[in-house]
C-alpha cells in the first residue's frame, strides 16, 4: 500500500524534475522589455526610463500583483480601511482629553500668569537672559510627555503589551541602522504611524517616544532628545486617534500622503523651532520662519522616505500586526 | 513531610484545538512522583508539546478541554499565578526568545523581582545560582554577547533561582550544537541528582537522556503508547514493532532487529557488552582493523577551492587557512566539524557572500567572481540558510512560493523565465517537498520540519544546480530526517549536486556520498562514509563505536543488523 | 574606559551631568561657558583618550562651531557697534559676531558633554534610576535595548540569505534596492513579532504581572558617595547663588553686557566653584591613577629591598 504509492510518487517527482530542469528559457514580458521592443534603438530616452521606473514601482508594491486589485486575503485588515467612525476606548478618550485640553490649558494659564507677574519675568530674565525661551519650551515638552507615561504606568500593563511596544520600537531603531545603503532613508516615522493605526493612540505615542529615547541611547544622546520624543510620540498618537475616528482609512494612497504631510508638519514642525530656540538669540517669528525654511530640504528627504516606505510596506506590516493581535488576543 | 507520591497527576485529559476536529490529546493519564526524571518522546505532532503546555496555565492553548490536572493534589487552575510560577519552571526550545532583559545579572534576578523578594534575598539567590552554574565569569556581560549554549544555561539558572519543585523542559537542546547540548543535559541531570527537582523533559537526542531517565513515556497521536523504564520501553516497542523505534538510540534499534534473550541495551557501552555476549554465543572472533578502500568513480569537478584563505578583519586570526576542496558533479558532500570552526564561513565563501583574501574559488572552471548575481543565484547556486524562517515574508505558504518567482500573475520576468506555467512548477515542487495540505497555513504556524521543507521548496524554485545547505537537520526528529533524505535522493537522481554542513554524524553517514572533516581552517580528511568513519575513534557513528571490534566497516545500524542476520 | 566617577552611585552621575549640561544650555555667560568647554574637553580626554577626543572635535564640533559663528552675524543685525556693511546693506555688528562665537562654543560644548554622558551613564544605570518611578516603561526600555542588537544581527543574516536568492540590497537601481531592503525589513518584522510572544509567555511563566514587584539593584550608596554628594552640593550651590545674584547674566543686544567682569570677589567665587564642580571627575580620576602608581612603586620598592612578599 504505502510503498507502492511512495514509489509512484518517486517516479512522478523524478519526471517533473526532469522537465523542470530541462525547460528552456523564454523571453520576458515585463514593461521594460515591451518598451524596449517598441523602441528599435536600444538607448532609452530619459522619459522612457522614468516610465519604466514608475512601472516598476507600481508593480513592485505587492509582489507582482497590481495594486488596485483586491487581494482575497485582505479581509483581515478591512477594519483599518473603513471610514466608519468607531468608538474611542475610554483610555483613548482620556489621552485625547489630556493632550487637546488639559495640557494646552495649563500651559496657557501658566504663561499668562507668569507674564502677569512682571517681577518674576524680570528675575528670570535676570538669570537666564534670553535663554528663558529654551527653558520654557523644554518644560512644556517634558510636561506634555509625562502624563502619557503616568497613565500608562497607572494601569499596570500586561507582559504582552510591553513586549509588543518594545519590539516595535526596536524595529524602528534597527531600521535606522539597517538602511545604511540608502542614507537618509529613515523608516522610523512610518513604523510609528503603522503602530498607532494597529494598536491605538496611546500605544502609538509610547512607541514613538521609546524609539527616540532608545535610538539616542544607542547612537548618542543630544540636547534634542525630549523634542524628538514628543514629535514622534505625537505622530503615533495622532495616527491612532484619526484612524479610530474614521478620518484616516489605511488605504495606500491616503496613508502615504498623510505620512508625507505629518513628517513635514509635525516632525519638522517641532524639530525646526526646537533647533531655533536652542541656538538663536532673539526668538522672533522671523527666526522661526527661517529655521523652517532652512529645514525644508532635510524635511523633504525624510518625508519622501516615509512615503516610499508606507507605499511599499504599510499593507504587509499592518497584516502582520493584525495577525499578532488576533492570534494572541491583544485586541483593546 | 514524606516524599510526594503524586507531584503531578493528569487524569483522563482530552483536548482539541478550536478549529480542529481531531483531538490533540486523547484520554491521557499520567502520574509523576517527586524527584523523578521523566523523558517524553514521540513523533513530531504526537502531542507532547501540547501536553507539556498544559502544565503551565499561561502557556495552555485555547480549545476544548476535559479532564483534570492536579499539582500536589490541588487542581492546577486553582493555583495562583504567583504560586505556579514559583513552583513550576518551564524552559522553552529557543534560547533567545526566553530572555527578557539586556544584562545577565538582571535576567537572573528577573523572576525573583516578579515574586517581590527583597533586595538582600535576591542578591543571595543570584549569587548562589551564578556560582552553581558557573556563570560568575560572564555575570556582567550583555546578553547578546553570549553563545546559544550560554543563553540556554542562563534561562535554566534564572528559573532555578526561584527554587521550583518541578522543572519542565520542551526540547531544550534542539537549537544547540552537540557539545553545548550535552553540557546542558548534564546540568539538568545534576540538578535532578543534587536537588531532587522533578524533571519532565522532551528530547530527540535520546542517547544522552535515556541512561538518566527513571521513566520514559512514548506518545503517539495524542495518546500514551508506552510507559516505563528505558529497557522496558525497548522491549515493548520491539514487540509491537512500532515505527517509534526509528527515534530510539542506535543500540536499541539494532537490538530490535535481532533475536536475543538479553536485556535491551541502551547506551553504546551496554551495546558493546551485549554484542560481546552475542558474538561469544555465536562464536565470532574480534577482527583487526581491515583496510577497505573502494574505488572512487571519476566525475567532473563542479566546484573547486584552491588554497583559499580568509579572515574577517585584519586583526582577527584566520578562519579559513589554505582550504583545498573539490566538489564533484552530482554528489552529496557533507562537511562535518566542531562548532565555530569555520564551516559556515566556508559556505559563505563558496556562495560569494564573502571574498577570500587569497586563493581562488572556481565554479565550472570559471572564477566565481566573474559571474553576475543573476547567473550565479538564479539557476546555479541555491543557498539554504541555517534558520529557514529568514526566508519567510508572506502570510501563506502558497504566497511564499509564488513570491519567489515574481508573484501570482503568469508573466515572464527576471525571476521566472522558463517555458512552463508557474502553476505547474509550483505544484510539482509542492508534491516533491510534501507540502500538500499546508498551502493555506501561515509559514510560522508550521512545525520545524515543515518549515525546513518550505525553505527548501523556495530555493528549488530557483532551479539550482548546486544546493548549499547549512545544518538543515537541526532540531528535526528522525521521521523528518527520513523524509528530507528522500527529497534529497530525488534531487540527486536529477543530477543536482548537494553540499551540506552538519553536526549530525548519523545523517551524513547514512545518506552522504562523501564526508569531510573541517578543522583548523581547512578540510583535514575526506572520504566515502565507510573510509571516513571507520578510521575515526571518537568522531564517528554510534553503530561504529558499538560494533567496531567485530565489524570495523560498520557505519549505520543497518550495516550491523545485516551482518548479524547473516551470521 | 571606565573612569573612577563611573564607579560612584548612578544618582551622582546623573546629577553631575544635569548640572554641567544645565549650565551650558541655560546660560550664555562667556566665562562660565568657557569653563564648561575646557573642562568638557579635559573630561572627554580622560574618558576616551585624547586622540579620540581630538578626532571627535575636528569632525563634529569644529564644523558646527564655524557654521554657527558665521551664520549668526549674517542673518542677525542687532547691536550698536557696526563693523561694516554687508552687500545687501545690512550692518555687520560686533555684538552679533560675538554672540555667534558664544553660540558656537555652547553647541560644541553640549555635544562634548553628551558624548561624556554616553560613556558614563550606561543603560542599566539609567534604568535603575527610573525603575522606581516608571517601572513598566523602564522594563520596556530594557527589553528594547536587548532587542536592537539582536535585530541588527538578524538583519545581516536575512540580507545574506536574500543576497543568495539574487535580491541584493546593495547593488542595483535605487527602486530595486529600496524594494529589496523593504523585503528584508519585512522578514525581520515577522520574525520579531512571532518570537516576541514567546518572550511574553516566558515573562508570565516567571511571575511577571503580580503585585509587589521589586527592583533588584547592584548599586549601593556608601560613604564615599555621600562625601561626593556633599562636595557637589557645595560647589553647585555656590554657582546657583551666584546665578541668582546675577553673576551669570549676559546680554548682547544692544550692547554687550557681561556680569562679573572685571573680577570681584563674588564673581570669582562663583566661577571658581563652578570650575571645581566641573573638574571633579577629572580630579578623581587623576588622583586615582596617581594612587595606583604609588602603590605599584611601593610594592616594587619592597621587593627590590629583598623582602619576600609571597610565600613560596
Amino acid at each position: 500500500m504505502a510503498s507502492e504509492d511512495v514509489r509512484m510518487n518517486f517516479e512522478d517527482n523524478i519526471d517533473f524534475l526532469n522537465r523542470y530542469y530541462e525547460a528552456s528559457k523564454v523571453e520576458h514580458d515585463s514593461m521594460g522589455s515591451r518598451v524596449a521592443k517598441t523602441l528599435i534603438p536600444s538607448k532609452l530616452t530619459k522619459w522612457q526610463k522614468m516610465k519604466q521606473a514608475a512601472g516598476e514601482l507600481k508593480d513592485e508594491g505587492s509582489g507582482g500583483d497590481s495594486i488596485w486589485e483586491e487581494d482575497m486575503y485582505e479581509v483581515d485588515t478591512a477594519e483599518y480601511q473603513s471610514t466608519q467612525r468607531r468608538k474611542l476606548t475610554a483610555r483613548s478618550k482620556v489621552s485625547l482629553f489630556l493632550l487637546l485640553v488639559l495640557i494646552p490649558v495649563t500651559i496657557i494659564a501658566c504663561v499668562v500668569w507668569v507674564d502677569a507677574q512682571g517681577e518674576f519675568v524680570q528675575w528670570l530674565s535676570g538669570i537666564f537672559g534670553n535663554r528663558k525661551y529654551y527653558i520654557l519650551s523644554l518644560v512644556i515638552v517634558v510636561y506634555s510627555i509625562i502624563p502619557f507615561f503616568m497613565v500608562f504606568e497607572g494601569r499596570k500593563p500586561q507582559a504582552r503589551e510591553l513586549i509588543i511596544l518594545a519590539t516595535l520600537a526596536a524595529i524602528a531603531v534597527a531600521g535606522r541602522g539597517a538602511f545604511f545603503m540608502l542614507p537618509h532613508f529613515k523608516p522610523m516615522v512610518a513604523i510609528v504611524i503603522i503602530s498607532g493605526i494597529a494598536f491605538g493612540g496611546e500605544a502609538g505615542f509610547l512607541v514613538g517616544a521609546v524609539t527616540m529615547l532608545v535610538s539616542n541611547m544607542l547612537f548618542g544622546q543630544g540636547p534634542w532628545t525630549p523634542w524628538q520624543m514628543l514629535a514622534l510620540g505625537l505622530i503615533g498618537f495622532l495616527s491612532g486617534i484619526l484612524n479610530r475616528l474614521g478620518l484616516l482609512p489605511a488605504k495606500r494612497f491616503t496613508l502615504c500622503i498623510y505620512g508625507f504631510l505629518v513628517t513635514v508638519f509635525i516632525y519638522g514642525g517641532i524639530m525646526n523651532p526646537a533647533s531655533c530656540v536652542m541656538s538663536v538669540y532673539e526668538v522672533t517669528w522671523q527666526a522661526i520662519l527661517a529655521s523652517y525654511i532652512s529645514g525644508i530640504p532635510v524635511d523633504l528627504v525624510h518625508a519622501t522616505s516615509t512615503f516610499i516606505f508606507l507605499w511599499l510596506g504599510a499593507k504587509p506590516l499592518l497584516e502582520k500586526l493584525q495577525r499578532v493581535k488576533v492570534k494572541y488576543g491583544l485586541i483593546e | 513531610m514524606g516524599s510526594l507520591d503524586r507531584m503531578l497527576e493528569i487524569r483522563d485529559l482530552c483536548f482539541s484545538y478550536p478549529t480542529e476536529e481531531k483531538r490533540a490529546l486523547n484520554h491521557v493519564n499520567l502520574t509523576v512522583k517527586e524527584g523523578e526524571f521523566i523523558v517524553l518522546c514521540g513523533k513530531s505532532g504526537c502531542g507532547k508539546s501540547t501536553l507539556l503546555s498544559h502544565m503551565k496555565t499561561p502557556l495552555t492553548p485555547h480549545g476544548k478541554r476535559k479532564g483534570e490536572i492536579l499539582f500536589k493534589g490541588k487542581p492546577l487552575h486553582e493555583m495562583s499565578n504567583r504560586e505556579q510560577s514559583q513552583q513550576i519552571g518551564f524552559v522553552l526550545q529557543n534560547p533567545d526568545n526566553q530572555i527578557v532583559t539586556d544584562k545577565v545579572w538582571h535576567e537572573l534576578a528577573f523572576g525573583l523581582e516578579s515574586l517581590g523578594l527583597p533586595n538582600e534575598e535576591i542578591r543571595i539567590r543570584v549569587a548562589e545560582m551564578a556560582s552553581y552554574f558557573g556563570i560568575q565569569g560572564w555575570f556582567y556581560k550583555n546578553v547578546n554577547e553570549l553563545s546559544g549554549g550560554q543563553k540556554q544555561l542562563l534561562n535554566l539558572a534564572s528559573i532555578m533561582a526561584m527554587h521550583p519543585d518541578m522543572l519542565i523542559l520542551d526540547e531544550p537542546t534542539s537549537q544547540l550544537d552537540p557539545i553545548a547540548a550535552s553540557d546542558f543535559l548534564e546540568t539538568v541531570k545534576k540538578i535532578n541528582r543534587d536537588m531532587g527537582t522533578t524533571i519532565i523533559l522532551t528530547e530527540h537526542r535520546l542517547e544522552d537522556v535515556f541512561p538518566a531517565a527513571d521513566k520514559v513515556i512514548v506518545m503517539d497521536k495524542g495518546e500514551i503508547l508506552a510507559e516505563g523504564d528505558p529497557a522496558y520501553i525497548g522491549k515493548t516497542l520491539k514487540e509491537q514493532n512500532h515505527q517509534m523505534f526509528l527515534a530510539m538510540p542506535v543500540p536499541m534499534q539494532i537490538y530490535s532487529k535481532v533475536k536475543s534473550d538479553e536485556d535491551c541495551p541502551i547506551t553504546v557501552r551496554d551495546g558493546r557488552q551485549w554484542l560481546d555476549h552475542l558474538c561469544q554465543e555465536k562464536g565470532i572472533e574480534p577482527v583487526h582493523k581491515a583496510a577497505v578502500m573502494q574505488k572512487k568513480k571519476e566525475k567532473r569537478v563542479l566546484l573547486e577551492c584552491q588554497d583559499v584563505w580568509f579572515r574577517y578583519e585584519k586583526e582577527t586570526p584566520d578562519v579559513v587557512k589554505g582550504l583545498n576542496m573539490k566538489l564533484y558533479e552530482g554528489e552529496f558532500y557533507c562537511l562535518l566539524g566542531g562548532n565555530g570552526t569555520g564551516k559556515t564561513t566556508t559556505l559563505s565563501l563558496i556562495s560569494r557572500l564573502r571574498k577570500p583574501y587569497r586563493g581562488k574559488i572556481l565554479l565550472n572552471g570559471k572564477d566565481i567572481r566573474r559571474y553576475s548575481d543573476k547567473e550565479l543565484f538564479r539557476g546555479y547556486l541555491g543557498v539554504l540558510p541555517q534558520n529557514p524562517t529568514t526566508l519567510f515574508v508572506k502570510k501563506t505558504v502558497e504566497l511564499e512560493l509564488y513570491e519567489m518567482i515574481g508573484g501570482i500573475k503568469e508573466k515572464k520576468n527576471d525571476e521566472f523565465e522558463i517555458d512552463m506555467t508557474k502553476k505547474e512548477v509550483v505544484e510539482g515542487i509542492v508534491k516533491l517537498t510534501h507540502l500538500e495540505g499546508l498551502l493555506h497555513r501561515h509559514p510560522y504556524d508550521l512545525s520545524g520540519g515543515e518549515k525546513q521543507r518550505l525553505a527548501l521548496a523556495k530555493i528549488l524554485l530557483l532551479r539550482p544546480k548546486v544546493l548549499l545547505m547549512d545544518e538543515p537537520t537541526k532540531g528535526l526528529d528522525s521521521y523528518f530526517k527520513e523524509e528530507f533524505a528522500q527529497i534529497l535522493r530525488q534531487l540527486l537522481a536529477q543530477g543536482v549536486t548537494i553540499f551540506m554542513i552538519s553536526h549530525d554524524i548519523e545523517f551524513c553517514a547514512s545518506f552522504g556520498d562523501r564526508c569531510g572533516l573541517f578543522f583548523d581552517g581547512s578540510i583535514v580528511a575526506t572520504g566515502i562514509p565507510v573510509d571516513f568513519f571507520t578510521g575515526n575513534n571518537f568522531y564517528t557513528t554510534a553503530a561504529n563505536r558499538m560494533a567496531r571490534k567485530y565489524l570495523p566497516e560498520a557505519v549505520t545500524g543497518k550495516d550491523v543488523v545485516e551482518w548479524l542476520q547473516k551470521m | 574606559m571606565k573612569d573612577t566617577f563611573s564607579t560612584y552611585h548612578p544618582l551622582l552621575n546623573l546629577l553631575y551631568f544635569i548640572g554641567t549640561i544645565g549650565v551650558t544650555v541655560f546660560v550664555t555667560h562667556p566665562v562660565l561657558l568657557g569653563i564648561s568647554f575646557v573642562t568638557a574637553i579635559i573630561y572627554s580626554g580622560v574618558l576616551r583618550g585624547f586622540v579620540k577626543t581630538l578626532k571627535f572635535n575636528l569632525i563634529f564640533a569644529l564644523p558646527t562651531m564655524i557654521i554657527v559663528a558665521l551664520i549668526n552675524p549674517m542673518f542677525n543685525h542687532y547691536g550698536v557697534t557696526t563693523l561694516g556693511y554687508l552687500s545687501n546693506g545690512n550692518p555687520f555688528t560686533l555684538e552679533s559676531c560675538v554672540y555667534g562665537l558664544v553660540m558656537a562654543m555652547m553647541l560644541a560644548c553640549t555635544l562634548i558633554w553628551f558624548a561624556c554622558y554616553t560613556e558614563v551613564m550606561t543603560s542599566d544605570k539609567f534604568i535603575y534610576l527610573f525603575g522606581k518611578v516608571i517601572p513598566s516603561l523602564s522594563l520596556v526600555l530594557s527589553m528594547c535595548l536587548r532587542f536592537v542588537p539582536m535585530f541588527v544581527r538578524q538583519l545581516n543574516v536575512i540580507s545574506d540569505g536574500q543576497k543568495c536568492v539574487g535580491r541584493s540590497a546593495s547593488n542595483g537601481s535605487v527602486i530595486k534596492r529600496a524594494k529589496h531592503g523593504i523585503t528584508i525589513f519585512s522578514i525581520l518584522i515577522t520574525w520579531a513579532l512571532e518570537n516576541a510572544i514567546e518572550t511574553a509567555d516566558s515573562m508570565k511563566c516567571r511571575g511577571y504581572g503580580e503585585k509587589g514587584r521589586t527592583a533588584f539593584s547592584l548599586y549601593y550608596f556608601d560613604r564615599r558617595d555621600l562625601a561626593c554628594l556633599l562636595f557637589m552640593i557645595a560647589t553647585y550651590g555656590m554657582t546657583i547663588w551666584g546665578a541668582v545674584q546675577g553673576y551669570a547674566y549676559s546680554s548682547y543686544n544692544p550692547i554687550i553686557i557681561v556680569e562679573g567682569l572685571p573680577l570681584t570677589l563674588g564673581s570669582f567665587l562663583v566661577f571658581a566653584s563652578y570650575a571645581l564642580f566641573c573638574l571633579m571627575p577629572t580630579m578623581m580620576e587623576l588622583y586615582d591613577r596617581e594612587m595606583w602608581k604609588m602603590r605599584r612603586k611601593n610594592i616594587e620598592k619592597s621587593a627590590a629591598g629583598g623582602f619576600r612578599l609571597w610565600e613560596v
